[in-house]
């Protein structure tokens, strides 16, 4: 739906574990504010950041068409279905808790979406892998999360191959659900086997070149990480430790 | 871990995250999101399982751009946990007992997911579960109970077909292959 976009915003050039640590304050603020004035400004937070990183375009259409439908879902379920007192907001009658509670809702999805796809839209994969590899992260986790989105669009192709060919057999996709969930079995029995079978092999290949679980990289040149950002990044969870200080003495509210 | 299990893992998330795009092919009603954690988690185990469901988690919301799937990741542990177990007791031996043991998920994962999704996000988490919560909420069902009713329901479809899936992938694994997981080869 979107990704990494280039440019030359205090967020690009950040450390990329900082982008990250702010939409993963962003989204723990969300849900340690209840009210929906101190969930508005949470949002306004994150359309601040994006601002910041230079991407709101880039960033604000996807949030938007990912969070129409729960918005639209939300009026219905807690604004038109929700308990009296009523309020009249123009040709609606809607709960007035139930609007407030919608707001909430809509508006930490808001915030989690525009925070993460600021963090998405300005983290470099590459420039993230030689900033975890520097501070010692596990060959096994670098490889699961960059390997992974290599390996997701050949099974892809490997599944169009597969469809194109059974129905070539006679396999009919269409008609009642039934018939459709029959289809499944010959669709995704020969995609799991044939790349179960070639695990062997992928394992012999990462075993030659000297791939081990646990094992740690040396960086040629790593991401620089200022003492300011590191001051941020702590700053950030004490503020996250505060917020959720706050609520707790609220009684959970 | 081993490197074996580290490519197998690799090999369970690419599942989930394309499996289920074969079930929207088929426009079943079902997101088949679990296939490769509930497998992974039969052949190596809960450890290996809960990796594979944690990182596909976190590489659909990358993928799709919607983080506020993320704090459904605790189900794919659960999910994890729960076929491990099964596994051990032999549930994925025959199509039945892999189907009732994939009820048996679909009650757990759909009553862990519930209350998330209701105290979370009020009950609208996108897609079709909130259809079926609105539908149950026009008839007239208090909400806490539309919520649960839906997410359970759901699930309760989608992991007995899951399971299904990964009891047929279990039984076709050639012997060779089969004799390398001691679990499958009971």
């Amino acid at each position: 739906m979107t990704g990494s976009s280039s440019g030359g915003s205090p967020l690009h050039r950040a450390h990329p574990y900082t982008p990250l640590a702010l939409a993963g304050a962003l989204f723990l603020l969300a849900f340690a504010v209840s009210t929906p004035r101190a969930v508005g400004l949470v949002v306004v937070a994150g359309v601040v950041l994006a601002a910041v990183g230079g991407v709101l375009r880039h960033v604000l259409r996807p949030a938007l068409v990912l969070a129409l439908p729960t918005w639209g879902l939300l009026l219905v379920l807690h604004g038109l279905l929700g308990a009296d007192p009523r309020v009249v907001v123009g040709p609606l009658t809607l709960s007035e808790p139930g609007l407030a509670r919608a707001l909430v809702l809509g508006g930490r999805i808001a915030a989690i979406l525009v925070a993460f796809l600021t963090a998405l839209a300005t983290v470099s994969p590459p420039r993230l892998v030689e900033a975890m590899a520097a501070r010692g992260a596990p060959f096994g986790l670098i490889f699961l999360l960059v390997s992974t989105l290599t390996l997701v669009p050949r099974m892809r192709a490997r599944a169009a191959q597969v469809l194109a060919a059974q129905q070539c057999r006679g396999l009919r996709i269409g008609g009642s659900p039934l018939a459709r969930l029959r289809a499944l079995s010959p669709l995704v029995l020969p995609l799991v086997l044939g790349a179960l079978a070639e695990v062997d092999e992928q394992v012999l290949a990462l075993d030659a070149r000297g791939a081990v679980i646990g094992g740690r990289r040396t960086v040629l040149h790593p991401p620089p990480d200022s003492a300011l950002e590191r001051v941020l990044r702590w700053g950030l969870l004490l503020g996250i430790l505060a917020a959720y200080g706050a609520k707790l003495a609220r009684g959970g509210a | 871990m081993t490197l074996r299990d580290l490519v197998l893992v690799r090999l369970g998330v690419a599942v989930n995250l394309v499996i289920g795009q074969i079930a929207a092919a088929l426009l079943l009603p079902v997101f088949l999101d679990a296939v490769g954690t509930i497998l992974v988690a039969a052949l190596v185990g809960p450890r290996a399982g809960i990796v594979a469901g944690l990182v596909s988690q976190v590489l659909m919301a990358a993928l799709s751009g919607n983080f506020s799937w993320l704090p459904f990741g605790i189900v794919q542990v659960v999910i994890a946990l729960y076929a491990a177990l099964a596994a051990r007791l032999g549930a994925f031996a025959r199509a039945r007992t892999a189907i009732a043991a994939g009820l048996g998920l679909g009650l757990v994962a759909g009553s862990v997911a519930a209350p998330i999704a209701y105290f979370l996000f009020g009950g609208a988490t996108a897609g079709g579960v909130t259809v079926v919560t609105t539908t149950l909420r026009v008839l007239g069902a208090p909400l806490p109970v539309a919520v649960a009713a839906a997410s359970i329901g759901t699930d309760v479809l989608d992991k007995s077909i899951a399971f299904a899936l990964v009891a047929a992938i279990l039984r076709s694994l050639p012997d060779q292959m089969k004799a390398r997981f001691p679990v499958v080869s009971r």
